[in-house]
């Protein structure tokens, strides 16, 4: 059995990466596959503290690395799931302290175990995006309907292009349905014009994943928010299904581009 | 005329071919000329009487001949009753390309085709045109020494005629781009750019990069 390798990245920082792999690890185990999500970020760790697993590390990514202790030491099991895994990233530590061989190694072997690796990448181009791609075969990108987020994703797409992750999919985060319809926010297309890549979920702007974050509650469990609907329908997605994209009360002309596109596949 | 010097020998065969200054003997860049002049004396030796009394051009591509070796190849030509009337060295910069003629200008043709879109942080240059089968993005750099033709959107930097050709041409289906730089002009879109809708073409004009409506009855 081989696992699937999925890279999540962005280029720019807080756009939502980190809580994007929390939800989609925590709803891919919802469904009953066997999930790790590798905190790639060292140094600057979150992944733990947003899964509210922080008090729980001992090891960490570089000590598996460096072999202080077994792999199997160092997974962090869930709270709420038997079958969710998290590899937390070493705080006091520097990216330089790992190499993309290295990683490529630990997601070979995690990639026997498990349905799913997800790896969540720190921001920027250095050496930290490249040990976090190294390893992965395929990539998510998260971006903001923002000027300076979607060029960095362009940027990132054209990298990833060279380290033959050549089909990324893309995740629309913090979209505002009423900036957008009053035609003060980029909308699908005009991201859609620019990276041209799959779409795999639009995640509307909520409230209630800051809660969910501070709470160390990944939004995906919670029945009533849009953004936790939203990632289930983007967890499906990844599982293969066609799910079309959920209302968010967009003016008609974009729902008609958005259905062509999923019929299209 | 377009047709270039073969780089390549085929087969070591020399050829003889009909230009518009005459019968032309081309002897390949490649290979040592003593070979040649080996080659030449066994091809002449088959065909004997063929090429007897012919004047004929040599074509040496970027070979420089020293005066012994003409005189060698005249003699070998001469044993077959061939005269060498010129030589010229007319394609020695065939690893240019071919060249267009006509119409008072001279053009590169050799072209670069860049298949997908380009993207932000990437840069292509090329000594030559380049051809891209898809967007440049923002951020991405498109350089050649020749012409730009984007088959998509142009939102990025695109610099034609980059070793100082003021006649470069830049091309695009929607032209909206950061800034163009022709031969050593340069030029940014307006602040407030109207939305564009159709083919365009920018070129130096009186000084300034002018970009206008691509219009097919004038290219």
């Amino acid at each position: 059995m081989s696992g699937r390798v999925i890279v999540v990245t962005s280029g720019k920082g807080g756009v939502g990466k980190t809580t994007a792999v929390a939800n989609i690890g925590t709803g891919l185990a919802l469904n009953n596959h066997k999930v790790v999500m590798i905190d790639a970020d060292i140094g600057l760790r979150n992944l733990d503290v947003v899964m509210g697993l922080e008090n729980r590390i001992v090891y960490d990514l570089i000590d598996v690395v460096e072999k202080k202790c077994r792999l199997r030491q160092a997974l962090i099991k869930d709270k709420r799931f038997e079958n969710l895994f998290l590899l937390p990233a070493a705080q006091t530590r520097d990216k330089s302290e790992i190499s993309p061989q290295q990683m490529k190694a630990l997601c070979a072997e995690l990639s026997e175990e498990f349905d799913y690796i997800l790896i969540d990448c720190p921001a920027g181009i250095e050496q930290g995006f490249k040990n976090a791609v190294a390893g992965a075969t395929e990539a998510i990108i998260v971006t903001t309907p923002e000027v300076s987020a979607v060029r960095d994703a362009d940027r990132i797409i054209g990298l990833l292009h060279s380290s033959d992750l050549d089909d990324p999919m893309l995740i629309l985060n913090r979209i505002r349905p009423d900036m957008v319809r009053k035609g003060d926010m980029m909308n699908i297309d005009d991201v859609n014009d620019i990276l041209a890549i799959r779409l795999l979920g639009v995640v509307p702007d909520d409230e209630g994943i800051i809660i969910s974050t501070n709470k160390g509650e990944p939004a995906v469990l919670g029945k009533n928010s849009k953004a936790g609907e939203a990632f289930r329908n983007i967890v499906r997605r990844i599982q293969g299904e066609t799910v079309p994209l959920m209302s968010m009360d967009f003016d008609p002309g974009l729902f008609g581009f958005l259905r062509k596109m999923f019929n299209n596949k | 005329m377009a047709f270039s010097v073969p780089k390549k020998a085929f087969q070591n065969q020399l050829v003889f071919k009909g230009l518009k200054q005459g019968l032309t003997l081309i002897i390949p860049e490649e290979k040592s000329f003593s070979f040649w002049l080996e080659a030449l004396n066994s091809q002449l030796m088959e065909t004997k009487t063929f090429f007897r009394g012919a004047l004929i051009n040599v074509e040496l591509g970027a070979r420089k001949l020293t005066k012994a070796e003409e005189e060698s190849l005249k003699r070998i030509l001469s044993s077959f009753s061939i005269i060498a009337k010129s030589f010229t060295n007319q394609y020695a910069e065939t690893d240019r390309g071919p060249r267009e003629e006509g119409k008072g200008k001279e053009r590169i043709t050799r072209s670069y085709m860049v298949h997908g879109t380009v993207r932000n942080g990437q840069r292509i240059e090329y000594d030559g045109n380049i051809i891209v089968k898809g967007d440049v993005n923002p951020g991405a750099e498109i350089v050649a020494t020749g012409d730009i033709i984007i088959l998509g959107r142009l939102r990025g930097t695109a610099h034609a005629g980059a070793k100082g050709n003021d006649r470069a041409e830049v091309i695009a289906m929607l032209m909206n781009p950061v800034q163009i730089r022709i031969g050593n002009h340069f030029s940014r879109s307006p602040e407030t750019g109207a939305n564009r809708t159709c083919p365009e073409i920018a070129r130096v004009r009186q000084g300034k990069i002018v970009v206008e409506r691509y219009d097919v009855n004038q290219h």
